[in-house]
This record gives C-alpha cells, sequence and structure tokens, in this order.
C-alpha cells in the first residue's frame, strides 16, 4: 500500500519477519566523505547545517520489533584509532569515499584494507558509496573500485555504489543492496 | 461519529475560549482604560519581559496593522509606532514614556529578525580559497592562536594544532560557512585569554589515562582531548540554531537595548564556548567519542536557562547594567 518506503524505513521495512531483532550497521571512512550527510538525508533530515564530526552520530529506526542502529563515526586522523571500538556485532560495513578527492584515495584504500581485516568485520558485507559524484571533478565509481582492489575481496559480498548524499541520486539503491544482503545473511 | 463530536465540541470550545478572551480583553480595557500594549509596558519591566509580551501580542492581533508591524524596515519602527499610538487613539502628551518603550521593544524584534538573516547569509557563504579575504581571515586565525609558530604553508599537516582535521580547513567549515570563521577569529581576537586556555586543554591528555600502560602502547593518548576549531564550528551549530529557533530571543532582548547585532551574537558566540569548556570539564568524559552525549546536554541546559525571561548569556551585558546606560 502507498509508495515504498525509503532511506532506513526501506531497510527495517525489508527485514519484517526476519528472525533478528536488532540491526547494527557502521559508517565509516575519511574526514569529509559525506558520511553525516548521508546518514541525515537516509533518516530524511536536513543536510544543509552539517559540522565536523567530533565522535559519533548515532540514528535508530525502530519498527515491527526490531531496531535499526546506524553509526556514524568521525573520520578525522585522531578518531580513527576508536573506529574499532565500534565493529563488534556489526552486520554491514558503509565505506563513504569523496569520489572528487583524488589526492586521498591512496589513504582511504589503505584504512579500508586495514578494516577489512579486522576480526569483527570478518565475512560482513561493504557497500562502498563512491559519493559526491554530483561534483564535475569526481571520479567514476568503476575507477574508484580498481583503484581499491575490491575485486580482490573473496570472502564477503561487496558492492560499489555512485551516489550524491546531497542531492540522494544513487543513494536508494545502495540502500536495497543493503536489504538484500543483509536478508540473505541472515537467513 | 464518536470522533466526529469530538471535533465538533473542540471547535465550539475553541471559540468559547476565542470569545471570552475578546470579552476579557474588552472589559479589562474599559475598566482600566489602557489597551494591552499600555498594559504590557506598564507591568513588565523593559527587556524580554516586555518585549516578548509584545511580540505575541501584535502577532495574534487581529488588526493587519498591529501584525504587519512585526516585519517594518528599522528606519520605519518610529513611523509604525506613531501609528500603533493613532490607532489605539493613545496621547502622546500624557504617555510619553509609552512611544519610547513601544520603539525600543519594536526594534529589538524587527533586529532580531535582522540578526538572523545577516547570520544565515554569513552561513550560506561557503569557505572559497580563491578570495583574499576569506584567505586572511584564516591566516589570521592562526597567528592569534599561535603567535610564536609561523605557518609553513597554507595547505599544512600544522593545522591539526588548532583543532582542523586535516591539513586544509577549508573543508571543516561545511554547513556553517563563513560563520564559522568569523566567530572562531572575534573569539581568537576578542576573548583571546580564554581562547589560549581552552586551546591549550584541547591538547592534554587526560592524566588518569596517560597513566595506563594500555593507552600508551597503543599511542591513543593523543586522541584524547578535542579538537579546539571543530568544536568552535560545532558550537557555532549550537549558536545558530538557538538564534533560528527562537530561543535566543530572551538572551538578546535583554542584552541589547535597541537592536541585536552581529556583535551581540559573536559576544553569545564567546560565551557559549567558555561556558562548554567548564562543562566539558565538569562531565569529565572518558574520551572524545563523548562529544555529542556532553554538547547535547550542555544544549538542553542553555535552552531551560533561556525559559527564564530574565536570563542573559553575557553576564558583563547584564540587564541591569543596560538600565543604567539607557534608560
Amino acid at each position: 500500500m502507498g509508495e515504498p518506503q525509503k532511506g532506513l524505513l526501506s531497510v527495517i521495512e525489508k527485514l519484517k519477519g526476519s528472525s533478528e531483532q536488532e540491526v547494527r550497521i557502521v559508517l565509516l571512512g575519511l574526514d569529509n566523505a559525506g558520511k553525516t550527510t548521508l546518514l541525515k538525508s537516509l533518516a530524511s533530515e536536513d543536510v544543509n547545517t552539517i559540522t565536523p564530526t567530533q565522535g559519533f552520530n548515532i540514528k535508530s529506526v525502530a519498527s515491527h520489533g526490531m531496531k535499526l542502529n546506524v553509526w556514524d563515526i568521525g573520520g578525522q586522523r585522531k578518531i580513527r584509532p576508536f573506529w574499532k571500538k565500534y565493529l563488534e556485532n556489526t552486520d554491514l560495513l558503509i565505506y563513504v569515499i569523496d569520489s572528487a578527492d583524488k589526492k586521498r584515495f591512496e589513504e582511504t584504500g589503505l584504512e579500508l584494507s586495514e578494516l577489512i581485516d579486522e576480526e569483527n568485520l570478518k565475512g560482513v558485507p561493504v557497500l562502498v558509496f563512491a559519493n559526491k559524484q554530483d561534483l564535475a571533478t569526481a571520479s567514476p565509481a568503476s575507477e574508484i573500485a580498481e583503484g581499491l582492489n575490491l575485486h580482490t575481496y573473496r570472502d564477503r559480498e561487496w558492492q560499489i555504489q555512485a551516489c550524491s548524499a546531497v542531492s540522494g541520486e544513487g543513494v536508494q539503491d545502495g540502500m536495497n543492496w543493503i536489504c538484500n544482503n543483509i536478508v540473505n545473511k541472515k537467513k | 461519529m464518536k470522533h466526529f463530536l469530538r471535533v465538533v465540541t473542540q471547535f465550539f470550545l475553541f471559540l468559547y475560549c476565542k470569545l471570552l478572551w475578546r470579552v476579557l480583553k474588552f472589559v479589562v480595557r474599559k475598566f482600566t482604560g489602557r489597551c494591552e500594549l499600555q498594559r504590557i509596558c506598564y507591568n513588565n519591566k523593559h527587556g524580554a519581559r516586555r518585549t516578548l509580551k509584545i511580540e505575541s501580542s501584535l502577532k495574534y492581533s487581529k488588526n493587519e496593522l498591529l501584525q504587519t508591524a512585526l516585519s517594518v524596515h528599522s528606519d520605519k519602527v518610529e513611523k509604525a509606532i506613531d501609528d500603533i499610538m493613532a490607532l489605539k487613539k493613545i496621547n502622546p502628551d500624557t504617555n510619553p514614556q509609552l512611544g519610547i518603550s513601544l520603539q525600543a521593544s519594536l526594534l529589538q524584534i524587527v533586529g532580531y529578525r535582522s540578526l538572523v538573516a545577516e547570520v544565515e547569509k554569513l552561513r550560506k557563504e561557503p569557505y572559497d580559497c580563491e578570495n583574499p579575504e576569506h584567505e586572511d581571515m584564516l591566516v589570521k586565525l592562526w597567528k592569534e592562536l599561535r603567535p610564536d609558530t609561523p605557518l609553513t604553508g597554507r595547505i599544512s599537516k600544522q593545522w591539526c594544532e588548532i583543532g582542523f582535521q586535516g591539513s586544509d580547513p577549508k573543508t571543516d567549515f561545511r554547513g556553517m560557512g563563513l560563520l564559522g570563521l568569523h566567530n572562531l577569529l572575534y573569539f581568537a581576537e576578542h576573548d583571546k585569554a580564554t581562547a589560549l586556555q581552552m586551546l591549550h586543554d584541547s591538547l592534554q591528555p587526560k592524566h588518569n589515562e596517560i597513566t595506563n600502560p594500555e593507552w600508551e602502547q597503543k599511542n591513543l593518548d593523543k586522541a584524547i582531548g578535542f579538537s579546539f576549531a571543530i568544536v568552535g564550528i560545532n558550537i557555532t551549530d549550537l549558536a545558530y540554531s538557538l538564534l533560528v529557533s527562537g530561543a535566543l530571543k530572551t538572551h538578546l532582548y535583554n542584552v541589547a537595548p535597541e537592536m541585536p547585532s552581529l556583535l551581540h551574537f559573536q559576544q553569545t558566540f564567546c560565551y557559549l564556548m567558555q561556558e562548554f569548556h567548564r562543562f566539558w570539564n565538569e562531565e569529565d568524559p572518558c574520551d572524545i567519542m563523548e562529544f555529542n552525549r556532553v554538547r547535547s546536554k550542555f544544549h538542553r541546559r542553555i535552552l531551560r536557562q533561556l525559559k527564564n525571561p530574565d536570563m542573559a548569556l553575557c553576564p558583563h551585558f547584564s540587564a541591569s547594567d543596560l538600565h543604567l546606560i539607557n534608560l
């Protein structure tokens, strides 16, 4: 009935009826990648007054006796050592990349490869958002995927999705992938 | 059917209350010989107590002249007051103080509105590396906070020392745009001792953590303090949301004798930085990851304080001082 749900609600809608009670998604990436903007756009909140994240933000959606928690953790270098503390029991990792920040592709690739090796993220599906596609200088998602060597990931489901958190383009496609992959893993 | 009846009852109740209110106002007016605006001015001391009531009286008035008075240009305030006095048949010669009081309040009201517009304009202006004015302000900020250390380059890891996230601060201003930079610079220039103390404290790892060998081993001690500049941009967001939501009216109506200006807003920012710094120390969080918890607690506390109509967030600009200067 009515229009299909968007953002976080679409994920919880899809999970309806699975045995899981609580789902945990962690959003990571370098500073200025657009994690908070993505989180706010998923929760249909205003994205015009965002400031750099000190610590973390969390959004929770509860529906049908289920709870979806999305953690957005600051990407500043001095906060990155704290990332590990938030990985336990994670069901899915969203890694956000600023597609226009070519100078830091190597840095973001290193951080991602370190995360992938974490024990707590073993086998956890990864969605990489190639964000900021609205900027003229953005690199295409395929190029970023190659730079990150995503095709070498054999131990988990992964996907790269071009998007613009500001305009919302591509975000729902990523959410649809999440729906399918969390559900598959849980069943 | 039950629902329908409830709606009808509510509607009649609303009409009844509205009628009762009008009758009450009419009776009081006949009885005291004063209109609502006069009564507000006589019964409330100047500042937020009076101006807030005048604002809501004008807002809910059924007379168009009174309603539109809220959005007149500041140059037209005097004329608007003359019109209101004429409409209410108040003789300015027998009530000389009333016109002055009303004018001061109306100036505060329209001034607040134009301050919101001015702040919003600054917030929407993104930091631009091509703009020499922006670049100068940024470099000046460095010089104020690190007077003894020259900056090695415009793009430099040194920016992290004053609490930006990376080697180029431009991306850190984000949703706060130039407003964040203006505030930080004002704080560093006009409240220098506090700013330097806060910067110093932000760089200090907590003592109890230092003695913990595990933390030293993982080399996490540097991550314990907060980032001064980023916190400044965050507190700018706090000040901005207080202003836009109208919560700052209490404070600004108490401290600004006439139109509140950008200067008042920047002083409020300094106050919020000082208080946040103190609050952070009192809360004594384990690490930076608790920032948003502490920040929302602080936000709630400020909102609670602003509910008190006598509240002023700048102690050195209290309402009583203004009383001596202006009226």
